[in-house]
């Protein structure tokens, strides 16, 4: 039954990082949209603007502020909040809970915990705790001991009896600083690590159970007790792989009904005896040699599994969460899929579920890429199929890496041995080598502990491969090839032909694919839930619904570095805009996690990779009449020019900005011949064919140049260089540059102040929705720049500029929909670095900051509105500001230097806002995660330029009360200006006192160091930036940005500030 | 490649690979949504006479193990999958469902978009159907399909039921009944954990059993319809005589027999209730149960009689589970012996044991 709440606070997880990514944008949207519906008036908080959870819609008030009790705290005294979910916002959420609740606050402000309670949270987080209630329920865990320092690991791994053994950090995200350790030293080593992360310092150590299968099952439970299995998930990959690490499959296909319920059975009484309401994910480790198991670890709350578990059932488990959390039962809960049956049933599915994760390694050229019990991955993909091999085939081509299915990458024997014991993202395409080398199902299966009836799974795709190169292709091998997932794509390469032919070839047999629904019960009963997948068979489900107009919105596809929730969010709001103007919204997306893969969000909804063959077959089953290519990111923008092409002669439209016109702001000369044209100023540039070439162009130019390929996208591989041997090394390491590969050498503007401008068109009249100027100097990626809305040192003239350049553009590209824009200012001249006529990852930024929803303006607009129906022209000026800090992976991916290049690294991003920019800056470091010092040392080198500089800040650290460490140029300079320094000695020079001593000892709490541009920056400093990462010390490689540091730091120590919800902020 | 038909007396055709026995087949097709357990359901005597849909696209994963079997044979009369898997996980041993069916004489189907099959089944309810290899006499064999019985119309249970009455000694000191119309093996197991059984044949008089001094009895599960003349003439009149003697427990078919032995009337479903995913109320909570019937007791008929209908399923309202108002009888439509499905609701044995045990009221 109900219970009675005035208000009830829901607590999102914030930046995206890695181990937690959208699926708590799903999870905190669906619970907002669940309270809503039973009429509770809602508050939500996240520091993430790029979420849908934040819109104003979705509850009744919205808080973007940093994710930090004391804030949290004001907030629910501000609203009178009575009740608080603990289980929609990851590990994030959990523990601000658990901090509320063991501080005594909750108590105090009368505030109940709804969902997991806080001893749950213990009993599962807490390693010894768990460990206890498992014994008491007679379930078996792994031998362990918690341990707090390095000898209590040693003596614990003594009573294990012996190695390896895992080292689990208590209450870290994604398993953050744990690991496996084959001896004394690794485990000094990683316990050292553990220990530092981990919010309790302590660390378990733990009996090995590598090499066991890993399954998992999704658990619901409500205050009655009736509890159920949503889903269980089979790894493909053994333990000692993260789970989220792993290639998954559900439900589990190698245990048989027995051991599937004792495991049930198993987890049943875990969620009981943790006393848990809501949703849990319990995890098994299982020795296939006696079907012995061990319970790994239980999640008391939703979770990325979980997300994945309602997507692979299409059982809304953070939806049926909330509801017990405000005291229904699952008997309750009507199951909206089928709209007859009720949320107390399990799922029955009838298709194969695959979810492979997507890692950042093609932008990271220097990470270790061997996988492990961390997390490294920052997003995956699902995909469905009525055959493993369709799954998987679907699965791989939908991650976006290059390949179009089990792609052979030549390995050799030697490095398929290695690639097999030591796992990386590639472990999958050396098994297909090795396959096709010969070696044996079973011998990769036992190498790799992968179960062989997988392993000979991907054979049957290499036997396939070769019955296809062996040809000749008859309907009969092409329909068998079809059913096994192979692209249209796949198959052309193969034998060599074209795509489109391949493609004629196989429509003129009839080989078309179905369409299957999503129902949570293998079809038992009649759904009206428009949730589909495609596949090869008899019959196909997806209606059309030909009384609308239908148009397709192509997602975003998983999240990477480059690519994030941002276009998630836009996608999203192009599905709200279509439905407002009385359109069908259909969406074709593969991330599970995402608020635009949930049934309920589009009309209809296809769980399919976004490739031109999926892309084609959707719209050819649905007759879409348009299609929104801006809106996915590069995924659906790289699609345009190929869909316009396929689509010539039919009905279906691409919408907007013309896919020549998007081919224009994509080709440097075509665009460069524009700007020449509009008289708008470029930095000088040129492309070169050879290194000799190249080196003329950087010397004629002037060093620093920025480099980069010319045949990829999105700022990879692109860098600063400053010397004709840091641009030998650059094509000797980095890119090879050859006639059909040539490199791009810009002009390199040296503290030039960049700007973002994201821009909505009608074709006619142009809306500015916000100028953003970076506190970084240009140079480092606009995905990884703190920007300020609105600008804060910009004259009236240059904005003036800016604006007038932003018509110039947007006219000329004939823009219909989106446009980014982006500028770089020096000596008073405004300069055109790139121009993008699709949704930029700012949109929701400025949309939040703003109040104006640019997206759905958009959309819109591409529909045939005008900006005028929207009262929108030139520019909006706002009372407030809004800063955008971006978070990064340095923590979990060792070997990636953490200085900031125009190569983005960030995962995610939050948002400060204030009408105090000191406010709006404190706000948006913390909320990034900056451990923002309140007094102590502060370390200061700088490079000449910047000496003068930074002689105001160091003046007002001073006054703060920080004590200042400088080294020897720094210090004289300081010192001679009046400032009091302690000199060290540079790290090079290998003595006492040095930065590197000073910081472990505790004493540096804050690190301003600006690298000297003639050394490249790479190179300089690395050690006491790696350092700074692992000790979470705030390190600051720009004057402007230690400026806003410190104006922060200042906010921090007087503690003046209010909470304000986007209501207030735009007078909604 | 061999090809193989599928074919339904609506006069659908669908085309698919044989495997397992070559041989044609003909019974009533019904579906199960279980994701495990398809061994466990072959050799379930309730199958007998039904040529089974799995809607798991891909059976026979993990193999087959004795351990699993439900009885001796595969009841089923053919096997209908999207895929069967010919290389299993050698977790168990790593027979192949193909071999298992070969072994039993009983052929398959494979390539069929069974999802298809099942939302007509879903629609239209369960059909008489066949499986061939003879292409040529599909159109015949529609015609036959369509004069031919439902194999429910003989007496399935006479096939099933043990012939003679058999004694199996667990080391316990109380011996209790099982009335056999098809058991699964699954329940001697549970009952084994308290009690020696005796297993009687389905037509057993109640003295016969009364003679065995067993202190309680377990009517099974078993195939077929529950109003049939030959159980109404025998294994209802037992279960009414024997109902005021001893405590009594009903599974599945067990459950419609001791309802129709009250007076209650029962009724063919659509398709039935068959997989390992159906939620039940019973006392104000949900249990998960692995069920598989095609009849149910009609909840109205029980009007005015003894017999209440005290678990009801979640999804559409139907009686899951009967209790007499005076008497130690209850029933479970569901089968809480599991074998395939949830374990959840086991704690019905210990019901029975302690009424069992506890003796004649």
């Amino acid at each position: 039954m109900r219970k009675d709440y005035k208000k009830l606070m829901v607590i999102g997880s914030g930046p995206i990082v890695i181990g937690q990514a959208a699926e708590f944008d799903f999870s905190g949207t669906q619970a907002c949209r669940s309270l809503k519906e039973e009429g509770y008036t809602t508050v939500l908080v996240n520091s993430n603007p790029a979420t849908i959870q934040t819109d104003p819609e979705t509850a009744d008030s919205v808080y973007i502020e940093p994710l930090q009790v004391p804030l949290i705290i004001k907030i629910i005294e501000k609203e009178g909040v009575d009740g608080v979910l603990s289980g929609m916002g990851g590990q994030t959420a959990l523990n601000i809970c658990s901090e509320l609740a063991e501080s005594g606050e909750l108590k105090r402000l009368g505030v109940s915990l709804l969902g997991t309670q806080p001893d749950a949270i213990a009993m599962s987080e807490d390693r010894e705790l768990f460990k206890e209630t498992m014994e008491r329920i007679g379930e078996p865990v792994p031998l362990s001991r918690s341990v707090t320092s390095i000898q209590e690991a040693v003596e614990a791994v003594k009573m294990i009896g012996k190695y390896p053994v895992l080292i689990r950090p208590a209450y870290t995200l994604g398993g953050t600083g744990g690991g496996i350790a084959y001896n004394e030293q690794e485990l000094v080593e990683i316990c050292a690590r553990g220990l530092a992360y981990s919010r309790i310092h302590q660390v378990l150590i733990e009996e090995s159970v590598l090499g066991w299968k890993e399954y998992e099952y999704e658990v619901m439970r409500d205050s009655k007790d009736n509890s159920i299995i949503i889903c269980n998930i089979e790894n493909l990959d053994a333990m000692g792989i993260h789970t989220g690490e792993s290639i998954v499959c559900a439900p589990c296909l190698t245990l048989s009904d027995k051991d599937h319920q004792r495991l049930r059975t198993s987890s049943l009484k875990v969620i009981k005896a943790l006393n848990i309401e809501g949703g849990c994910n319990v995890q098994f480790a299982f020795n296939p040699e006696n079907g012995d198991y061990r319970l790994i670890e239980v999640n008391p709350r939703v979770s990325r599994s979980s997300a994945l578990a309602s997507k692979a059932t299409g059982y809304p488990i953070a939806r049926v969460a909330t509801k017990i959390a405000v005291g229904y039962t699952l008997d309750e809960i009507p199951n909206r899929i089928t709209g007859t049956t009720y949320a107390a049933f399990e799922p029955a599915i009838d298709y194969v579920v695959v979810k492979i994760p997507r890692w950042p390694f093609d932008k990271f050229r220097t990470v270790d890429r061997h996988l492990g019990t961390q997390m490294k991955s920052t997003g995956e993909i699902m995909s469905i199929g009525r055959t493993f091999e369709e799954a998987i085939m679907k699965g791989l081509r939908s991650l976006e890496i290059g390949v179009k299915g089990l792609d052979s990458m030549n390995f050799t024997n030697e490095e398929i041995a290695e690639e097999l014991v030591n796992a990386t993202d590639k472990r999958i395409f050396a098994m297909g080598d090795a396959l096709r080398k010969g070696w044996t199902p079973e011998k990769i299966a036992d190498i790799t502990k992968w179960d062989v009836f997988f392993v000979k799974k991907i054979r049957n795709i290499v036997e396939m491969e070769n019955r296809i190169k062996s040809g000749p292709l008859t309907k009969e091998l092409l329909k068998e090839a079809k059913y096994m997932g192979f692209s249209d794509e796949k198959i052309a390469e193969l034998i060599s032909r074209p795509e489109s032919e391949i493609r004629k070839e196989r429509i003129s047999h009839g080989i078309i694919p179905v369409y299957k629904m999503v129902d949570t019960c293998a079809a038992e009963f009649n759904a009206e839930t428009p949730y589909f997948y495609s596949s090869y068979g008899t019959s196909t489900e997806a209606k059309k619904d030909d009384k609308k107009k239908k148009v397709l919105i192509i997602g975003g596809g998983p999240i990477r570095i480059g690519q994030g929730i941002e276009f998630d969010y836009c996608c999203v709001h192009g599905v709200m805009a279509l439905q407002e103007e009385g359109v069908s919204a259909v969406i074709i997306n593969n991330n599970p996690e995402t608020v635009s893969t949930d049934y309920d969000i589009s009309d209809r909804l296809y769980f399919d990779p976004i490739t031109l063959e999926d892309v084609l077959n959707v719209i050819e089953a649905e007759e879409i009449d348009g299609v929104v290519c801006q809106y996915g990111g590069q995924t659906s923008v790289n699609l345009a020019v190929d869909l316009e092409k396929a689509l010539a002669g039919t009905k279906t439209k691409i919408l907007g900005t013309s896919p020549d016109m998007m081919d224009v702001a994509e080709d440097r000369r075509r665009f460069s011949k524009l700007m020449d044209k509009l008289g708008i100023k470029q930095p000088e540039s040129g492309t070169g064919y050879s290194f000799e070439e190249a080196k003329e162009i950087a010397e004629s130019i002037g060093y620093p140049v920025l480099v980069r390929p010319s045949y990829v996208l999105g700022g990879r591989a692109m860098e600063i260089v400053y010397s004709t041997e840091e641009l030998k090394l650059y094509v000797e390491t980095a890119v090879k540059v050859s006639r059909n590969h040539p490199i791009l050498i810009d002009n390199y503007l040296t503290e030039a102040i960049e700007i973002d401008v994201d821009i909505v068109s009608d074709g006619k009249d142009v809306y500015i929705g916000g100028i953003m100027e970076h506190i970084e100097y240009a140079g480092c990626h606009s995905g990884d720049a703190t920007m300020v809305l609105p600008p804060f040192t910009l004259s009236k003239k240059i904005i003036g500029d800016v604006i007038c350049i932003c018509n110039k553009v947007a006219s000329a590209l004939e823009v219909k929909g989106l446009l980014n824009i982006q500028l770089a200012v020096k000596d008073n001249e405004v300069y055109m670095i790139e121009a993008n006529p699709r949704a930029s990852r700012t949109i929701p930024f400025i949309s939040k900051a703003t109040g104006i929803p640019l997206a759905k303006i958009a959309t819109k607009i591409m529909l045939g509105k005008t900006l005028k129906d929207f009262g929108l022209s030139e520019y909006k000026e706002i009372d407030h500001y809004a800063i955008k800090a971006s978070v990064f992976p340095f923590l979990k991916l060792p070997g990636v230097d953490s200085i900031l290049t125009p190569e983005m690294k960030s995962t995610g991003e939050v948002m400060g806002i204030d009408q105090d920019f000191d406010v709006a800056c404190y706000k948006a470091l913390v909320a990034a995660g900056n451990k923002l010092p309140k007094g102590g040392g502060v370390y200061i080198t700088v490079n000449n330029a910047d000496k003068e500089r930074v002689l105001p800040v160091a003046k007002e650290l001073l006054e703060l009360g920080f004590c200042i460490y400088a080294t020897k140029g720094t210090s004289t300079y300081l010192r001679e200006n009046g400032v009091e320094t302690t000199t060290v000695f540079k790290i090079d020079d290998n003595m006492k006192p040095n930065a590197i001593g000073l910081m472990r000892e505790g004493k540096i709490n804050l690190i301003i160091n600006t690298p000297s541009q003639m050394s490249g920056p790479v190179r300089d400093g690395h050690k006491t930036r790696r350092l700074a990462v692992e000790l979470e010390i705030p390190f600051l490689t720009t004057i402007q940005g230690a400026d806003a540091a410190v104006g922060a730091i200042r906010v921090a120590k007087e503690e003046s500030f209010q909470v304000r919800s986007m209501k207030e902020f735009h007078k909604l | 490649m061999a090809k193989s038909y599928l074919v339904l007396e609506d006069g659908s055709v669908f085309e698919g690979e044989p495997f397992g026995h070559r041989a044609p087949a003909t019974g009533e097709v019904v579906f199960s949504t279980g994701m495990s357990g398809y061994q466990e359901s072959l050799t379930d005597p309730s199958f007998r006479g039904q040529i089974l849909v799995m809607t798991y696209p891909l059976i026979g994963n993990y193999g087959t193990n004795d351990d699993y079997c439900q009885s001796e044979q595969v009841h089923t009369r053919g096997l209908v999958v999207r895929e069967y898997c010919k290389e299993p996980s050698p977790m168990y041993g790593g027979h192949t469902i193909d071999d298992f069916l070969k072994h039993h004489k009983v052929p398959g189907i494979s390539g069929i978009d069974t999802r298809d099959l099942v939302i007509r089944i879903r629609t239209k309810g369960t059909f008489k159907g066949a499986i061939t290899e003879d292409k040529e006499g599909i159109e015949e064999l529609i015609k036959k399909l369509q004069r031919m019985p439902s194999p429910s119309e003989s007496n399935l249970v006479e096939e099933v039921s043990s012939k003679k009455i058999e004694k199996y000694n667990f080391g316990k000191e109380h011996c209790v009944g099982l009335l056999d119309c098809g058991e699964k093996s699954g329940i001697v197991r549970d009952l084994s954990k308290w009690f020696n059984v005796t297993v009687f044949p389905y037509n057993t008089p109640a003295d016969v059993i009364v003679d065995h001094k067993v202190k309680g009895i377990l009517l099974s599960n078993g195939p077929g319809d529950p109003s049939h003349p030959a159980i109404l003439k025998t294994t209802a009149r037992t279960v009414a005589d024997l109902s005021v003697q001893m405590p009594m427990f009903g599974i599945c078919l067990g459950s419609q027999i001791v309802g129709v032995a009250m007076g209650g009337k029962t009724y063919k479903m659509k398709f039935g209730h068959r997989g390992s995913n159906q939620p039940v109320k019973y006392r104000g909570k949900v249990f998960i149960t692995s069920q598989n019937h095609g009849f149910a007791v009609d909840e109205n008929s029980l009007e005015g009689k003894d017999l209440i209908a005290d678990q009801i399923n979640v999804n559409d309202g139907t009686v899951e589970g009967l209790r007499h108002r005076d008497l130690p009888l209850f029933t479970s439509q569901y089968h809480p012996e599991a074998s395939p499905g949830p374990w959840d609701t086991s704690f019905l044995f210990d019901e029975f044991a302690k009424a069992a045990k506890g003796g004649r009221r």
